[in-house]
C-alpha cells in the first residue's frame, strides 16, 4: 500500500531527524533549547500534554468498544489502546528528555512527593499506561475476561484523573492567572476526549480496514463526537478569554493578547482556529464528507495538529507575561527571554517522536492483532 | 530520602573539611617546571597542586585566604579584599579597614583575622574585578605588528620579550618598510651634566623677557654647547630641548607608585620631558581651576606662583544640604562605594540634595529637585545663584572679608581669600592687583639678611613686608596686605569696594563678582540655562539656609566643555560664598600619607634616591605646557599658534597625538603608550587613528597592554602587562574622602604561566616594569640596576621601589615616628606568609622583599601591617577637628584669579579671564561659534555603574546587566521623530555625517545602536552611556602567528558615540577643548538621529 | 558635632547581630530580609555580588534589580527593586516539587537540594516572583579562544567560574552535566556565608546599604527594628505566600 509506505518513510526520516536532536539534546544537555528560565516549559511540555491527552482520550473511546460495547465501535477498541499506549510513550518520553536530570527519574517513584500535581501524575499516568498494556493484553487474549472489564471500570476515571491532572498541573498556579482558571481541570477530560476522538477518526479513517462494514457509520460518530468536542472547546476557550478580559486583570490580559496578537498569533488563528477546528468543523459536519474515510482521516490529523497547536497556545503565553514587568530588562542572558520559538533541536525531537509514535502505531497495526481478527 | 547536602546553616558549619578539587589529584604528576614553558594549562595545575596542600572548609571566611589590595576596575580605587581558592582569584569584596567601604570605617589596628569574616561594600564592576584579570584575551608574549601589514590591520606576530627589547631599543628595518630609529639613537643627550647645564641656560632663556637679550643668550648658548648641537632637535631653538624629547610617553589610567617610575624612567633616565596623563579626558577642567584658584601668592616676589593640580569635592556625609551638578554620584564619580551610603543615609533622616543635570541619573532620582538644566549653562544657573546671594546678603561676609592668614589665624578660619583685595580696573576690566607699592603704601628697602642684600618693603611706619603687596581697603583705608605671614598684622578688608584709589580705578573681588552677576536678571540666567527662575531661587534659599553644612559639589557634567573652567570656577565661587572650605559638610581636598618619603624622617625618600647622577630633562614639551608662548623662543608675536599652548592646564591628552601629527612644536619619533584607551575614549578619538595610523607621523609605537586594546592595536610592539590583581600601585584618595589614607595595591594572584623575564639578571614577571628596565638596562640608563638607589642599594626587582614606598606610608608623615604603625605581630607575620603561599617566587620572596625596605625587621614588620590591610587608613575620629576637617586645604582661595588674567589665550591673543563669568559653551579653539545646521541634538554621555571606559567590556558579568549600549532619546523627541524605543538609530554629526568609525584595515564601524526612550532627559538633548561599540579589546577577529583569533560579538555590542563628537573647525584633528582648563569636550557637539 | 561618630555602619551591626544569631539554634532563628527602596540606588552591586558568590552561570541570577520610570517630563523619577527569593513561609514553590527537592528547612529558607533536583522546572512556573532560573549549564567564557600560546585563554580563564562555588557549603566543580548544571537555582540567603558568620552576599556589598539581613527573632536586631516600621511592605502580598523579605518604601 503505497499511502502507508509513504507515511512509513515519512516517519522514518522524522525519527532519524529526531535521533540527531537527542543525540545533541544527550551530549550538550539543554544548551541548545529556546525555552529558558522565563518561558521554562517549551515545546516539549506542550507535546507531552498533547500527547498524554491523546492518550486518555483515546482510551476513553476504548472504553466504547471494550467496556460499553457499543456495537458500530465493535474492533475499534484494541486499536485505541494502541494508539493511547503509543501516545502515552511519546508524552512520556517528550517530558523525559524535559527533565534537567533524567537519570534521576527514579526519583519520582522512589522518593516522590505525592503532594506534587506532578508527582500524582507521574504515578498516575505510571499506573494508566501499565493498566492500558494490561488492558490491551487481556483483550487480545481474553476479551472477555472480567478482569478486562475491571480493568476499564478502574481506567476510565483514572483517565479523567490523569487528564484532569494534567489541567491541574497548570491550574494550581495561583500565580498564572492565564491558567489559574477554575475549570481547567474539568477542561482537559474534554479536550482528551476530543483528541481521542480525532485520534481514532486518524486511524480508522487512514488506515482502517477497507473491509470493515461499520467504518463510515464509526467514523460518522466520531466526527460528531469531535465537532460536538470542538465547538465545546470554542466556548471555553472564549469564555476564558473573554473573563479574562473582563476581568482586566493586567498580567491576564496580557496572556490572551500575546496569544491573540502576540508575534505568534498565527499560530492561534490560523494554525489553530482556523485550520485545526474551523475548517474540521466545516468539514465533519458535513455528513458525506464525514463519512468518507479520506476527508475524516485528515480532518482528524487537523484536529489533532490543532490540538497540538492549542496546548503550546496555553502553556507558553502564561509564561511569556513576565511576573513582574520590569524583570524582562533587568538581567540579560541567554535563557532570560520572554520570547519563546522552539529551537532546531527542539524541533527535532520532537518531530522523532511524532515520527516514532506513527512508526509504532503503524508497526502495531501490522503486527499485533488489533482489529483484524474479531471484525 | 538521599540528603547529600547540608541544608542548614548549622549543618554547613560543622561540615568536615571539604574535599580538594578534583582535577588537581589528577595533575599531580606534571612538575613546577612546565610554568616556565609557557604551558598554562598544564602549569595551571602545577601550581594549583602546589597550592592545595591544606585546603579545606570555606575558603572565603579565613583570613589565610585573603589579600588586601586595591580595585583598579575604575579610578575610584576602593579597597578590597581578594579571597583565593588555591591561588585562585575566587571573589572579591570590600576591604573593611577602608573608609572607601565601610562609613564610618572601624579601628585600623583591628586584628586582621577578626576582620576575616567582616567586608565592605564596593560595586559591582569591583565585584566582577576578576574578570578582568581572568580575561581569556589577555595576552602573553610581546607582540609585534606583522612586517608588510598596516598598522589597523590586525595582523601580529610573537616575539620573545629579549628580542622586542633589542629591536626597539636599536632600532633597524624593523617592519621591511626602511629603517626606524630605535631608542639608543634617539637619546641622543646622554651627558647628564651637560643635560644639566643646559636646562639651567634654556630656563634663563624663557625667563629673559626681552627680546633682543633672548636672542643673545640663544647665541650664548649655541656658542657654549657647539659640541652638543647635534643632539638638540632644533639648535636654532634649543629650548626645544635635546632629541631625547622625541620619545613620547602617554599614559591613560595611572597611580602613584608606577608614576614615580615612570617619573624617574622618562624625565630623570632617559631624559624626555614628554611623559603626560590623561587629566583633560577626564575631568581636566575641575583640576585647573583648582590649580588656578589655589595659584600660590609669591611674597618675595609679589607675583604669583603655580598652584596645586588638585581638585575640591563636598564632604558630603556630614552636609545637610546638597547640589550636586553634573555629578553622576551613583553610578560614577569617586565613587559609589564610598560616596553612595552618605546620600542615602540622609534620605531617610530628612537631608534633602539637589541634582542638576540634564538627565535623571540614578542619584536625580533619589533628588528632592532635579533640574534639567541645558548642557553647557552651569556658570549662568550659579551666577543667578551668586547674584540672589549677593543681592540678599546671603554670603558669609565675616569670612570672605578675612584678607589674609593672619586675620584668618586670629578669627579661627583654616583659610582666607582674596575677596577684598583691589583689583585693578582698566577700560571696565579687571586686571591686576594693586600693589601697596603703586599707591606709596610701601616703598622697597634693601636690607641685609644673613649676610645677603634683600629687597624688602617697608610702610609708613616703617613695618616691613617680605615684598610689594597687594592692598584691601580696610574701613575705606588702602591697607597693605602682608598675605602669608600668621604673625603679620590681620586685613579683614572692605568687601564691596568700587572707586577710585589716588590714580587707580579699583574694585574689590567681591565687587567685580557681583558685577559678572548682575550681567543679567536672575531670570535672565534663568532662561540662558534653560530652567525656571524658581529653580534657582529655591536653590539658593535652601543653600543659604545650613550655615556651612551646605555644599555644591561638582564634577564632570559642567567641567568637560569648552567653558568648563569658568563653569566649575562659578561653582567653587558658590560655595566660598558661605565659607564652607575646610569645613565638615564643607567643600574639602584629599590627603594621602607621603609615599615618596618627602617628609623629613621617611626611611626612603625614593624620588631622590639616585645612584649617579641623573638626567636633568629639559626643553618645550610636546603639549606646550611648561613654559608660556611668550617666553620660548618660538614666539614671533603672532597669534594664533599653529596649535594652542596651554598655559594653566598639563596633560592634555586630547593634544598628544594630533601634536605629533602636526609635528608641532616637533615631530616625535617614538611614541610609547600605557593604560591607554585614548582613541576610544577621548571626544572625536577617530581623528588620532588616522595619525596613529601613519608611519610617517608616528614612525615607532610601544604599548604596554593587557589585551589588543583601542590603542594598542595600532601599535607596533604591545608589551604584555600584569592586570590590577598582579600589580603594585598606589592608588591614593579623593576629594571627598577627607582622612589621611594611603590605598596599597600589591600583587594578589599570578596568573597561572605567567611568562617571566630576566633584568639585570633578576627573574621577574612579564609587565611593564619589565619593559622599562629591560630598557634601562640595555641603554645603562641611571637611576635602574645594582646601584639605582645609591651606591650598593639595588633597583633590579618592581619590589626594590614599591615595598620602600611602603615602608615609607607605614612610618608616616612625622619626624620622630610617632606617626608610625604598629609592628605586625607574630600571628599577622603567619598570616602574612600563608597568604601569598601561592605566589611564585618571581612575585613573592619574603626574604627579598624584607630586603628591599632594608632588612630592618621592625620596619619589615610595620610595612607588613600596612600590607596586610591593603594601605594606610587615619583613624575615623581624627579626620575631624571640631567643625573642620582635620586635614585641611588650609590657605589662600583665589575669588579673584591674577594669574590666569596674565596667562594668554594663544587662539586669541587675548588674556584669560580672571573672574567668574559666563561664556558661552561649544565655541571653537577661535572662539567662534559653531553652526552646525541640521544638527539639532545637543549630545551628552553619561557612566553607568557597569561599565568603565574601554576596560569592562571584558567583564561578562556587568554585561550581563546591560548587554549594549544605546541612544537615549527624550520620549516628545523621539515621537517627533518617529522613533520608538529599540529602533536602530544612527548618530552623527557635521564633523562625522556618516556616523562612522574608520577604524582602518578596512573596516567601518557604524554609530548605530537601539533608541533607548525615557522620560527622564532633557527634550533636545540625547545621551549615550560609555563602554560598547569596540573594534579591538576581543571583539573582533585578529590574527597571530598566521592563527586567527575569534573577535567575541557579545565585546562587540553597539555603541560608541565619541566618533559623533565635534572636530574643532579650525585644527580639524582633535575634539573641541577648554583652552583655560584643558578639558576635552564631552558634552557640546550636535548631533542627528536617524533611524536606519 | 558629628553625630557620626556614634554611629556605626550598619553592616557593622548586622555582623554583631548574625554572631548572636548563629549562637541560637536554628529553628529559633527567624532570617529576613528588609530593602529600604529608599535608599536602593539601583547599582546592581547586589547582583553581581550574588553571581559571584554563587558563580553563577550565564542566564542564571538570583537578585536581579527592576529599573522602573515613572512620570512625564519634567515631573520624573525612577524607581530601583531589587528582587532575591522572597523566602516564601507560604512558598507556592515548594508544594509543586515532585521529589521534596525543594523545601523550607529549619531555619525558614527555601532551599534546593542539588542533588535531589530533577531538573523539571515545575517550580520555576509557581514561583509568582520570578525568582529561580534553571542552570543550561553554560558558562561566561564559552566560545572564547583557547590554546593559544600568545593568549591566556578560556580554559584558564574559566576557572573561578567552574571551581569556586560553595552553595550550600558544598565545593561543587563545574563540569559535564553534574549538578548544579541541569538543576533549578535560587537564592538561599547565603547559607553557606551565614555557616561562617559572614552577611550575604548582596548584603554585605549593598553600597547603598538598602539591604539589611537578621533574625527577626532577635528584638533588638536591625531588621526587628526595620519591619516594625509604618511604611514596610511584601511584594505581593495578596498572593498569601508571606515573604520573608520586606520592602520599606
Ligand atoms: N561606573 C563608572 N564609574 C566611574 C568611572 C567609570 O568609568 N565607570 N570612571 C571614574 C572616573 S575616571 C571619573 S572621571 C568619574 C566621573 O564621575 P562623574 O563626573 O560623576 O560621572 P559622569 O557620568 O562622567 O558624569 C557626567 C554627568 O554629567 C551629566 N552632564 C552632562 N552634561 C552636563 C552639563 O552640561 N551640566 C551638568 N550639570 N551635567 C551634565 C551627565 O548626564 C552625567 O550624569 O567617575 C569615576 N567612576
Ligand atoms: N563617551 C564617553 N567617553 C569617555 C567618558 C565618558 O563619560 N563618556 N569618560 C572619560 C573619562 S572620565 C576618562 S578617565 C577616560 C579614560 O580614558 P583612558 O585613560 O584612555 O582609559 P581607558 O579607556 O580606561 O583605557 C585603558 C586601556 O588600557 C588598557 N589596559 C587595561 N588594563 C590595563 C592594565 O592593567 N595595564 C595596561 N598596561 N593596560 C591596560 C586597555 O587597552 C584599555 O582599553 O575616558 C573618557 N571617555
Ligand atoms: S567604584 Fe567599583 S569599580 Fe570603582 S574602584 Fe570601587 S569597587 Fe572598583
Ligand atoms: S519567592 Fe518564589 S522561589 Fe522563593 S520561596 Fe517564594 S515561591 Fe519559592
Ligand atoms: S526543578 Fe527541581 S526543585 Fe524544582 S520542582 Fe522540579 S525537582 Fe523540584
Ligand atoms: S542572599 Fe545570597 S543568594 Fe540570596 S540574593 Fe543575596 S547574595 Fe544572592
Ligand atoms: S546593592 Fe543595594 S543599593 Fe545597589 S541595587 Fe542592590 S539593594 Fe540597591
Ligand atoms: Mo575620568
Amino acid at each position: 500500500m503505497n499511502f502507508k509506505r509513504a507515511i512509513y518513510t515519512i516517519s522514518a526520516l522524522a525519527l532519524l531527524f529526531g535521533l540527531w536532536g537527542v543525540f545533541v539534546r544527550l551530549t550538550t544537555g539543554h544548551r541548545e533549547a529556546a525555552y529558558g528560565s522565563y518561558v521554562v516549559w517549551g515545546l516539549w511540555v506542550a507535546m507531552y500534554l498533547f500527547f498524554a491527552g491523546t492518550a486518555a482520550g483515546a482510551f476513553m473511546i476504548s472504553t466504547l468498544d471494550l467496556l460499553f460495547h457499543i456495537k458500530i465501535f465493535k474492533g475499534t477498541g484494541r486499536t485505541a489502546l494502541w494508539v493511547g499506549l503509543v501516545s502515552l510513550a511519546a508524552a512520556l518520553l517528550s517530558i523525559w528528555l524535559d527533565l534537567g536530570h533524567m537519570e534521576r527519574i527514579w526519583k519520582v517513584y522512589l522518593q516522590g512527593d505525592l503532594g506534587s500535581v506532578m508527582a500524582q501524575m507521574v504515578w498516575g499516568y505510571t499506573l494508566f499506561g501499565l493498566l492500558m498494556l494490561a488492558s490491551l493484553y487481556l483483550s487480545i487474549r481474553n476479551p472477555q475476561s472480567s478482569l478486562l472489564r475491571t480493568l476499564m471500570i478502574v481506567g476510565l476515571p483514572l483517565s479523567l484523573f490523569v487528564s484532569g491532572a494534567v489541567g491541574a498541573l497548570l491550574g494550581v498556579e495561583a500565580s498564572r492567572l492565564f491558567w489559574h482558571v477554575g475549570l481547567l481541570p474539568v477542561q482537559f477530560p474534554v479536550f482528551s476526549l476530543a483528541s481521542g476522538a480525532a485520534a481514532m477518526l486518524v486511524v480508522i479513517g487512514l488506515f482502517g480496514q477497507k473491509e470493515s462494514p461499520n467504518r463510515s457509520e464509526q467514523l460518522w460518530v466520531l466526527s460528531v463526537l469531535t465537532v460536538a468536542l470542538a465547538v465545546v472547546k470554542l466556548y471555553f476557550l472564549w469564555a476564558d478569554f473573554s473573563q479574562s478580559m473582563y476581568g482586566n486583570v493586567p498580567q491576564n490580559v496580557e496572556a490572551v493578547r500575546a496569544v491573540l496578537y502576540g508575534p505568534y498569533w498565527w499560530a492561534f488563528w490560523i494554525l489553530q482556529i482556523l485550520i485545526g477546528t474551523l475548517v474540521p468543523i466545516f468539514v465533519l459536519v458535513q455528513p458525506k464528507l464525514a463519512r468518507h474515510n479520506g476527508w475524516a482521516g485528515w480532518m482528524g490529523v487537523l484536529v489533532l495538529f490543532g490540538f497540538a497547536v492549542a496546548r503550546a497556545n496555553i502553556v507558553f503565553p502564561a509564561l511569556t507575561v513576565p511576573e513582574i514587568q520590569a524583570l524582562t530588562t533587568a538581567f540579560s542572558g541567554p535563557h532570560l527571554t520572554f520570547d519563546y520559538f522552539p529551537s532546531l533541536m527542539e524541533w527535532a525531537v520532537t518531530l522523532g517522536i511524532v515520527g516514532m509514535a506513527v512508526l509504532a502505531f503503524l508497526i502495531g497495526e501490522d503486527r499485533l492483532p488489533l482489529s483484524s481478527k474479531e471484525a | 530520602m538521599a540528603k547529600q547536602q547540608p541544608q542548614n546553616s548549622d549543618q554547613i558549619a560543622e561540615r568536615p573539611t571539604v574535599s580538594r578539587r578534583d582535577f588537581i589529584r589528577l595533575s599531580a604528576v606534571t612538575g613546577g617546571a612546565l610554568a616556565l614553558l609557557g604551558n598554562i594549562p598544564q602549569a595551571r595545575q602545577a601550581i594549583q597542586k602546589v597550592m592545595a596542600a591544606g585546603e579545606g572548609g570555606f575558603f572565603e571566611s579565613k583570613p589565610e585566604n585573603q589579600i588586601y589590595t586595591v580595585c583598579l576596575q575604575c579610578n575610584t580605587g576602593c579597597a578590597i579584599k581578594v579571597k583565593l581558592l588555591d591561588g585562585l582569584a575566587a571573589k572579591i569584596d570590600g576591604n573593611p579597614y577602608s573608609p572607601w567601604t565601610l562609613w564610618p570605617h572601624p579601628a585600623y589596628d583591628t586584628p586582621v583575622k577578626d576582620m576575616a569574616t567582616m567586608e565592605g561594600g564596593i560595586c559591582p564592576k569591583g565585584q566582577a574585578g576578576l574578570q578582568s584579570a581572568y580575561d581569556p584575551y589577555r595576552i602573553t608574549s610581546v607582540l609585534k605588528r606583522k612586517p608588510g601589514t598596516k598598522r589597523g590591520e590586525g595582523q601580529w606576530v610573537s616575539i620573545p620579550f629579549d628580542q622586542a627589547i633589542d629591536e626597539i631599543v636599536n632600532g633597524g628595518d624593523l617592519f621591511g618598510e626602511g629603517p626606524v630609529e630605535g631608542l639608543k639613537s634617539i637619546r641622543a643627550l646622554t651627558d647628564t651634566e651637560v643635560a644639566a647645564e643646559m636646562a639651567a641656560e634654556i630656563k634663563a632663556i624663557w625667563d629673559e623677557n626681552d627680546a633682543d637679550k633672548k636672542k643673545a643668550l640663544v647665541e650664548e648658548f649655541k656658542a657654549k654647547h657647539a659640541d652638543h648641537l647635534e643632539a638638540l632637535i632644533d639648535p636654532e631653538h634649543p629650548d626645544l630641548g635635546p632629541k631625547n624629547n622625541q620619545l613620547m610617553f602617554v599614559w591613560g589610567r595611572m597611580k602613584g607608585g608606577r608614576e614615580d617610575v615612570v617619573h624617574r624612567f622618562f624625565q630623570e633616565a632617559y631624559g624626555t620631558v614628554n611623559m603626560n596623563g590623561h587629566t583633560t579626558v577626564c575631568q581636566g577642567s575641575l583640576y585647573f581651576t583648582g590649580k588656578a584658584m589655589s595659584a600660590k601668592w609669591n611674597a618675595a616676589k609679589s607675583s604669583w606662583d603655580s598652584g596645586d593640580k588638585f581638585y575640591w569635592q563636598g564632604d558630603t556625609g556630614n552636609s545637610e544640604f546638597v547640589i550636586y551638578v553634573g555629578a553622576n554620584l551613583f553610578e560614577a564619580n569617586y565613587g559609589p562605594p564610598q560616596r553612595t551610603p552618605k546620600a542615602t543615609e540622609g534620605l531617610i533622616n530628612g537631608k534633602k540634595f539637589a541634582v542638576i543635570d540634564p538627565r535623571l541619573s540614578k542619584v536625580a532620582a533619589k533628588a528632592w529637585k532635579w533640574v534639567p538644566i541645558k548642557p553647557g549653562t552651569d556658570a549662568a544657573f550659579a551666577l543667578g545663584m551668586i547674584r540672589w546671594m549677593l543681592e540678599n546678603e546671603r554670603y558669609n561676609a565675616a569670612y570672605l572679608a578675612i584678607a589674609n592668614q593672619a586675620a584668618a589665624t586670629a578669627a579661627g578660619e583654616p583659610n582666607y581669600t582674596n575677596a577684598a583685595w583691589l583689583v585693578k580696573i582698566k577700560d571696565g576690566q579687571p586686571g591686576k592687583h594693586l600693589r601697596a607699592s603703586e599707591l606709596g603704601l610701601l616703598t622697597p628697602q634693601t636690607v641685609q639678611k644673613d649676610g645677603k642684600d634683600v629687597t624688602v618693603y617697608v610702610d609708613a611706619a616703617g613695618v616691613q613686608y617680605p615684598g610689594d603687596t597687594p592692598v584691601a581697603l580696610v574701613g575705606g583705608a588702602p591697607t597693605p596686605i602682608d598675605v602669608l605671614d600668621p604673625e603679620a598684622a590681620p586685613v579683614v578688608g572692605d568687601l564691596l569696594v568700587n572707586q577710585t584709589v589716588g590714580e587707580f580705578e579699583v574694585k574689590s573681588g567681591l565687587q567685580i563678582l557681583l558685577e559678572s552677576a548682575q550681567q543679567h536678571t536672575i531670570a535672565e540666567w534663568a532662561e540662558i540655562a534653560g530652567v525656571k527662575e524658581r529653580d534657582i531661587l529655591e536653590l539658593a534659599a535652601e543653600f543659604t539656609s545650613h550655615g556651612r553644612k551646605a555644599v555644591a559639589d561638582i564634577h564632570r557634567g559642567p567641567s568637560q566643555h569648552t567653558n568648563g573652567f569658568y563653569n566649575n570656577n562659578a561653582w567653587y565661587v558658590v560655595n566660598l560664598l558661605i565659607g564652607n572650605f575646610d569645613y565638615a559638610g564643607g567643600t574639602i581636598k584629599a590627603s594621602t600619607y607621603d609615599r615618596k618619603g618627602s617628609k623629613k624622617g621617611q626611611p626612603f625618600p625614593v624620588t631622590t634616591m639616585f645612584g649617579e647622577h641623573h638626567f636633568t630633562s629639559f626643553g618645550v614639551d610636546m603639549l606646550r605646557t611648561r613654559v608660556a608662548y611668550e617666553k620660548s623662543t618660538l614666539f614671533d608675536g603672532t597669534y594664533p599658534t599653529r596649535r594652542p599652548w596651554f598655559p594653566i592646564a598639563t596633560d592634555v591628552y586630547q593634544e598628544d597625538i594630533p601634536s605629533i601629527g602636526d609635528a608641532y612644536p616637533y615631530p616625535i619619533k617614538v611614541l610609547m603608550t600605557y593604560m591607554n584607551g585614548s582613541v576610544y575614549s577621548l571626544p572625536a578619538g577617530h581623528t588620532a587613528i588616522e595619525i596613529l595610523a601613519d608611519t610617517k607621523k608616528v614612525p615607532l609605537h610601544i604599548a604596554s597592554d593587557i589585551l589588543v586594546g583601542e590603542t594598542s592595536s595600532y601599535a607596533d610592539y604591545i608589551f604584555p602587562d600584569l592586570s590590577f590583581l598582579e600589580r603594585w600601585e598606589f592608588h591614593g584618595s579623593h576629594p571627598s574622602v577627607p582622612w589621611k589614607v594611603e590605598n596599597v595595591r600589591q600583587p594578589a594572584i599570578s596568573l597561572p604561566g605567567w611568562p617571566t623575564v630576566k633584568v639585570y639578571g633578576e627573574e621577574i614577571p612579564m609587565s611593564f616594569e619589565a619593559l622599562l628596565m629591560a630598557i634601562a638596562e640595555k641603554l645603562e640608563l641611571p637611576g635602574f640596576g645594582p646601584n639605582g638607589f645609591g651606591e650598593g642599594i639595588p633597583f633590579t626587582r618592581p619590589e626594590h621601589f614599591y615595598l620602600k614606598q611602603v615602608a615609607d606610608i607605614a612610618f608616616g608623615d612625622k619626624e620622630d615616628g610617632s606617626d608610625n604603625v604598629p609592628e605586625a605581630d607574630d600571628e599577622e607575620m603567619r598570616i602574612f606568609l600563608e597568604a601569598r603561599r601561592h605566589l611564585p617566587k618571581s612575585v613573592f620572596d619574603a626574604e627579598v622583599w624584607k630586603a628591599a625596605v632594608g632588612g630592618d625587621e621592625s620596619l619589615w614588620r610595620k610595612t607588613v601591617f600596612v600590607l596586610n590591610r591593603g594601605g594606610r587608613y587615619q583613624d575615623f575620629a581624627k579626620g575631624y577637628k571640631g567643625d573642620l576637617v582635620a586635614n585641611k586645604y588650609g590657605r589662600l582661595i583665589n575669588l579673584y584669579q591674577e594669574k590666569t588674567y596674565t596667562s594668554i589665550n594663544t587662539m586669541t591673543g587675548k588674556p584669560f579671564t580672571g573672574y567668574t563669568t559666563y561664556v558661552p559653551a561649544g565655541l571653537s579653539s577661535t572662539g567662534e561659534e559653531i553652526e552646525d545646521e541640521g544638527y539639532e541634538f545637543n549630545l551628552i554621555t553619561f557612566k553607568m555603574i557597569t561599565m568603565t571606559k574601554a576596560r569592562t567590556v571584558t567583564n561578562y558579568w556587568l554585561m550581563a546587566v546591560q548587554p549594549e549600549g544605546y541612544v537615549m532619546l527624550n520620549r516628545a523627541d523621539a515621537e517627533r521623530l518617529g522613533i520608538q524605543h529599540g529602533d536602530r538609530v544612527r548618530l552623527s554629526s557635521a564633523s562625522n555625517p556618516d556616523g562612522v568609525w574608520d577604524v582602518k584595515g578596512g573596516r567601518k564601524v557604524p554609530m548605530i545602536g537601539k533608541a533607548h526612550i525615557v522620560e527622564g532627559l532633557r527634550p533636545g538633548v540625547v545621551a549615550f552611556p560609555l563602554g560598547y561599540g569596540h573594534w579591538a579589546s576581543g571583539s573582533h577577529d585578529i590574527t597571530i602567528d598566521g592563527m586567527v583569533v575569534k573577535g567575541d560579538p557579545r565585546r562587540a555590542a553597539p555603541l560608541h558615540g565619541n566618533a559623533a563628537m565635534r572636530v574643532d573647525p579650525h585644527l580639524g584633528n582633535v575634539t573641541l577643548s577648554d583652552l583655560a582648563g584643558g578639558s576635552a569636550v564631552f558634552y557640546d557637539s550636535k548631533v542627528k538621529v536617524e533611524k536606519v | 558635632m558629628l553625630g557620626v561618630l556614634e554611629q556605626q555602619d550598619v553592616l557593622v551591626r548586622m555582623h554583631a547581630e548574625l554572631q548572636r544569631a548563629l549562637k541560637k539554634k536554628p529553628e529559633e532563628r527567624r532570617w529576613v530580609m528588609v530593602i529600604d527602596l529608599r535608599k536602593c540606588v539601583g547599582c546592581h552591586a547586589c547582583t553581581i555580588a550574588c553571581v559571584a558568590e554563587n558563580k553563577l552561570p550565564p542566564g542564571v541570577v538570583y537578585r536581579p534589580v527592576l529599573d522602573e520610570e515613572f512620570g512625564s517630563y519634567p515631573n520624573v523619577t525612577r524607581r530601583f527593586i531589587p528582587r532575591p527569593c522572597m523566602q516564601c513561609d507560604e512558598p507556592p514553590c515548594v508544594p509543586v516539587c515532585p521529589v521534596n527537592a525543594t523545601y523550607k528547612n529549619n531555619e525558614g529558607v527555601t532551599v534546593v537540594d542539588y542533588d535531589q533536583c530533577i531538573g523539571c522546572r515545575y517550580c520555576v512556573t509557581a514561583c509568582p516572583y520570578g525568582a529561580r532560573t534553571f542552570d543550561f549549564g553554560l558558562t561566561y567564557t564559552d566560545n572564547t579562544p583557547d590554546n593559544f600560546p600568545f593568549l591566556f585563554g578560556q580554559a584558564n580563564a574559566d576557572d573561578y567560574e567552574r571551581h569556586a562555588n560553595y552553595e550550600y557549603g558544598e565545593n561543587r566543580q563545574r563540569e559535564g552535566e553534574k549538578s548544579p548544571i541541569g538543576n533549578v537555582r535560587k537564592c538561599h540567603f547565603c547559607l553557606h556565608r551565614l555557616a561562617e558568620g559572614m552577611l550575604p552576599a548582596c548584603t554585605t556589598t549593598c553600597i547603598g546599604r538598602a539591604t539589611l539581613f537578621g533574625d527577626a527573632n532577635d528584638p533588638d536586631s536591625l531588621v526587628a527594628e526595620m519591619i516594625a516600621s509604618p511604611n514596610v511592605m511584601r511584594l505581593k502580598e495578596e498572593l498569601g505566600t508571606e515573604p520573608r523579605v520586606y520592602y520599606l518604601v
